[in-house]
């Protein structure tokens, strides 16, 4: 059951991010803007790191069977994922703090940091989750300035990952329970709520970059 | 207090007035421009050097003084600019 619905989960992270980390790359293509780019490297690196889990679980699956994932390959691949969650971060700090902006004064306080000192992979995991939901507020935020609906899909989608990372975290406290399998239904609501407003883009309209066709 | 707008907003603001808010059939004059996209003129006439090489603006010599209309590309252009401007809308974030 794990293994199934670890799979389903890296197979569906794997495909949104790398569809998000496409359209974002043609976007930055055509309009050339920082913005899409960081996009770019976030989308693409949550991407792999998905990629590098679910390759790791069928590696296991069909060819070594030792009943156990190499820790390492998990933990290597929530490493790439954070990569890709700073990024979202990142993008949202530089708009937070830019200046002019009225959010420039208005955050006084980071959050702080709750560190597991057992394994690198908790510590990935706390870092995402900070970053999840950093990203999340920023894009509430967002949108009680836009009031589009892809913006609240997306905060929601952000914020599933950010529980699904937190409980996935707490379920080290409690590993035979139903905690991981929680988190992982959650994450794969939230990349499906992350999907719903990027397969509304008219991508048929936009006139592609040559060096793309 | 006024909004914050990134350098791709301010491209986006010219190319939708020399798209949509012509003086006449010529094009926009820089003057008119600056006041439409609200920007100092030395940081305009590098973004109208910028867009005439790029082709996305034409530029218009009229007896020493220059105007601005947008080329097909810029239409293109600008057709790209709101549609991942509403892509980056849904994450919260300006292109």
């Amino acid at each position: 059951m794990e293994f199934l619905l670890e799979n389903i989960l890296n197979l569906i992270g794997f495909l949104v991010g790398l569809a998000i980390g496409v359209m974002s790359f043609i976007g930055f293509r055509n309009t050339g803007s920082p913005t899409l780019f960081r996009l770019t490297i976030a989308f693409f690196s949550i991407s792999l790191g998905f990629f590098v889990i679910w390759v790791g679980y069928m590696a296991e699956d069909l060819v070594i069977k030792s009943g156990n994932i190499e820790k390492w390959i998990q933990t290597l691949g929530i490493a790439i994922q954070t990569v890709g969650y700073f990024f979202i971060a990142f993008s949202h700090s530089i708009k937070s703090f830019s200046p002019k902006s009225r959010y420039f004064r208005s955050i006084g306080i980071f959050p702080l940091f709750l560190i597991s000192s057992v394994q690198l992979e908790h510590i990935f995991r706390s870092i995402s989750f900070i970053l999840l939901a950093y990203g999340a507020i920023e894009t509430m935020l967002s949108y009680f300035d836009n009031r589009k609906k892809g913006t609240i899909s997306v905060a929601i989608g952000l914020a599933l990952l950010a529980l699904g990372e937190f409980l996935g975290w707490y379920s080290f406290l409690f590993p035979e329970s139903i905690l991981y399998y929680v988190s992982m239904i959650i994450k794969i609501a939230g990349l499906i709520a992350l999907f719903i407003p990027v397969s509304k883009i008219p991508l048929t309209k936009i006139k592609f970059d040559e060096g793309l066709e | 207090m006024a909004e914050y707008r990134t350098h791709m907003k301010i491209i986006g603001d010219i190319l939708v007035t020399t798209r949509d808010d012509l003086q006449d059939e010529n094009g926009a004059s820089v003057t008119y421009l600056i006041r439409k996209a609200n920007i100092s003129h030395s940081r305009i006439s590098r973004i109208l050097k910028t867009l005439v090489s790029q082709g996305l603006l034409e530029q218009v010599d009229l007896k020493g003084s220059n105007k601005y209309k947008i080329s097909q590309s810029g239409r293109e252009f600008l057709q790209a600019y709101y549609t991942f401007t509403n892509f980056a809308d849904s994450f919260g974030l300006s292109i």
